[in-house]
């Protein structure tokens, strides 16, 4: 590199143009830049008639490996030429989604959490499901538990369809567990029903460990934070909704779940500054006997060829209830569908559902209760062994801006790390989020602009 | 999308000084439409990417458009007034300007202090030429992830580096009282770079001569550093602080994927407060609002530092 070849464009623009013009110059560039990209949209590629059947995921990991194998596997099976799109899970999605619907070019089918529904079908970003052509199908409200059939119901229509539900779950080391003392005589387990016993449990498995007792990530991961929090909290019995001009929740009963989790993070019973990652490291290392994380996880594990089980959280409060949310079908909004080609969306949704024993594979529990009816699904170990969680699930409080890889979890996360790193009062993090949620309410919903 | 405008400014310049040359009116003419049909294909994406989405923008901002298509009549002044209220905005402005300052003047003195250590003459100065300017070339998806790994509380090099000399491990992009710094540490490592190069450019334009006049009436090279070598890249620095704020005004990648705007909201931008009220929040409207509150801040300092460097030059 000779000396001219050092010095780009800028350099000579400096000596060529005065310095008033670079300002002025700089001045319209900055304007261009900073506006430019925040105002402009952009549109989803124009859908044509007879493509095949374009379908949006934000699966990734042993998910996005389970998926692809089975939507391969229907593609083969039953002559769909469906095409997965993959993208990152989170905000990109959910806003890559809502700019597809809102421009009616969207996808033929797209998943989506069942939590975020408030958010998408009341403003027209969703169409709803022909409940008697899913029946057609073989699809009926009777193959799905209550609680998540409903869950895809707005205004007494369908908008989504479950594939699974996925709860914050409980896994812990069968070999720590049983040096430890804690398993039961049918190789469980031991039953744990307060917050004593639980950090009782704990400390005996950090002893074994020698390093933590239970791995819980949560460092810059607000969904890690609220899954824990909100299972704890619906264990007290206590509510929480966002349909008001305020939030309504028991201050009381969420200050001792927040308590209990900076009791938990003492850098003993478990890591005081986790991440996720280094969570599910722990764990594997064997560095640890239990491990808050959802099912998801399973594979990962699975692979490792560690000694393992799994369970649903052990209710600490008195009542039975775990945080969970599902995966679910859902039809963007297109302005103009074609008929031959939502039908074959219809048909091809049912087989992924029929055919969704290989989506337990990743450790999600089936919503299409034949699946899990079936004696395949009982020799699937652990799955079976938390498979109860379904009855107990709770979604996110609805409203438009909740749900899984929402705002409001981001909003959890801003005001309720630093009470789990112990630099903020419980009641005063609290307060914090609840502030911060009311500003929301106070404010039009975007959605239906009311 | 920086270099094109700035290459722009030059074609413009250039064929204005063309125009200015003695020759018939005819001449000048023709040039004149020589020089539009030059410059058309710029003006083309000029006029469709720049100016109309911000005099859309500018619409935008006065009505309540949401990204469903609710909400999209004439609402007045109300979102600027909601904007001017909103405690949120002004955390994420100041946030902004934080950073701005805490990068601008590492990045300028870091790189000039690299500019002269390569400058010195050390043998292999392509190898630091390469080094030092290296890392710019780098995605800023790729400097975050491995940042963040680095940064990592339990398993980070950071950390791991700072154990021998007695320092307790810190989450540093978790920690409020150090996130913004742990930034600011990744943005010099990764962009400082291009202002060295800038740097080191001007350094090999000063004319030698000065040096040896000096030498002979006896400076020593602190004496030569202070008179000849820091006046003659004056405008060099000029030019990188001006470059320099507006990158860092401009500031969102990396953020975005290091802390997402945590721990409590202590390093988000504003450009992510407007994203996220736009894209996140659906509300295009007080989006926009708020990208020009912004843009008149913006202005407002590019008029005093053009007052400033106008008063220094004159």
């Amino acid at each position: 590199m000779d000396r001219a070849s050092t010095s780009p464009s800028t350099a000579s623009a400096a000596g060529g143009i005065s310095r008033r013009q670079v300002l002025l110059g700089g001045l319209a560039l900055v304007g261009g830049t900073v506006l430019g990209p925040a105002l402009t949209s952009c549109s989803p590629s124009p859908s044509a008639t007879g493509t095949p059947v374009r379908y949006w995921h934000p699966l990734s990991g042993g998910d996005g490996i389970t998926m692809a194998d089975l939507v391969e596997s229907i593609n083969d099976e039953h002559g769909f030429a469906a095409e997965q799109t993959v993208l990152t899970w989170g905000t990109p999605y959910y806003t890559k989604l809502a700019m597809a619907s809102a421009g009616g070019r969207a996808p033929d089918v797209a998943v989506m959490h069942a939590s975020r529904i408030p958010g998408y079908a009341p403003g027209g970003l969703l169409d709803p499901w022909d409940t008697d052509l899913l029946a057609e199908l073989g699809v009926t409200e009777a193959d799905f538990p209550a609680a998540v059939w409903e869950k895809g119901i707005v205004d007494g229509k369908l908008y989504s369809l479950a594939l699974d539900s996925h709860p914050f779950i409980l896994m812990y080391n069968t070999d720590v567990a049983e040096q430890a003392g804690a398993l039961g005589d049918d190789g469980l387990l031991q039953d744990i029903t307060s917050p004593e016993e639980f950090l009782d449990v704990a400390r005996r498995m950090q002893e074994v460990t020698g390093k933590h007792g239970v791995s819980y990530g949560y460092l810059g991961d607000g969904a890690q934070m609220w899954r824990l929090f909100y299972t704890l909290y619906l264990q007290m019995g206590a509510e929480m909704t966002l349909d008001g001009d305020t939030v309504s929740l028991d201050e009381q009963a969420a200050v001792t779940a927040l308590e209990f989790m900076t009791q938990m993070l003492d850098g003993t019973v478990a890591a005081s500054t986790g991440d996720y990652g280094t969570a599910v490291a722990e764990f594997l290392n064997g560095e640890s006997g239990m491990f808050l994380t959802g099912v998801w996880e399973l594979p990962t594990l699975a692979a490792s060829g560690m000694a393992f089980d799994a369970r649903t959280i052990p209710t600490l409060y008195g009542t039975d209830a775990v945080y969970g949310d599902s995966h679910a079908f859902v039809l963007p909004h297109q302005d103009d569908p074609d008929e031959e080609q939502r039908r074959e969306t219809y048909r091809f949704v049912s087989e992924i559902l029929k055919g969704s024993i290989v989506w337990a594979g990743a450790g999600h529990i089936p919503a299409y209760q034949p699946i899990v009816e079936s004696p395949a699904y009982d020799d699937l170990l652990p799955q079976a062994h938390y498979a109860d969680a379904t009855a107990n699930l709770n979604y996110d409080p609805e409203a438009w801006f909740s749900g899984s890889g929402s705002d409001f979890q981001g909003y959890f996360a801003e005001n309720i790390q630093n009470v789990l790193l112990g630099q903020t009062d419980p009641a005063v993090g609290l307060r914090g989020f609840v502030d911060r949620l009311n500003s929301i309410l106070a404010k039009p919903n975007p959605v239906t602009g009311t | 999308m920086s270099t094109e405008v700035a290459r722009g400014e030059v074609a413009l310049s250039k064929t204005a000084h063309a125009a200015e040359r003695p020759g018939s009116a005819a001449r000048r003419s023709r040039d004149n439409r020589a020089g539009l049909a030059f410059a058309a294909p710029f003006l083309a994406l000029f006029l469709a990417f720049l100016v109309w989405p911000i005099a859309h923008g500018v619409y935008l901002s006065f009505t309540g458009q949401t990204l469903t298509g609710a909400g999209g009549s004439w609402v007045g002044l109300s979102n600027y007034t909601e904007a001017f209220a909103d405690p949120v905005m002004w955390r994420s402005l100041a946030n902004t300007a934080l950073f701005t300052v805490m990068s601008t003047v590492p990045l300028v003195l870091v790189a000039l202090a690299m500019a002269l250590l390569v400058n010195l003459g050390i043998p292999g100065q392509w190898l630091w030429r390469l080094s030092f300017f290296m890392p710019f070339l780098l995605a800023s998806t790729v400097v975050a992830l491995f940042w963040t790994w680095m940064y990592n509380p339990q398993l980070g090099l950071v950390n791991w580096l700072l154990a021998p000399l007695g320092i307790d491990p810190v989450a540093w992009l978790q920690d409020e009282r150090w996130a913004m710094t742990a930034v600011v540490v990744t943005t010099l490592w990764w962009t400082v770079g291009f202002n060295f190069l800038l740097y080191l450019a001007a350094l090999q334009n000063i004319p030698e001569q000065q040096y040896e006049a000096a030498a002979i009436d006896g400076a020593g090279p602190w004496r030569q550093l202070f008179s000849i070598t820091i006046p003659q890249l004056g405008p060099t620095t000029v030019l990188i602080v001006i470059l320099q704020v507006i990158a860092s005004l401009k500031v969102f990648d990396q953020i975005y994927m290091m802390t997402n705007g945590g721990p409590n909201g202590v390093t988000r931008p504003v450009v992510q407060y407007i994203f996220e009220a736009g894209f996140t929040g659906y509300r295009f409207g007080y989006s926009a609002a708020i990208s020009y509150v912004f843009f008149a801040l913006i202005i407002v300092v590019s008029l005093v530092q053009l007052r400033i460097t106008a008063r220094r030059s004159a």
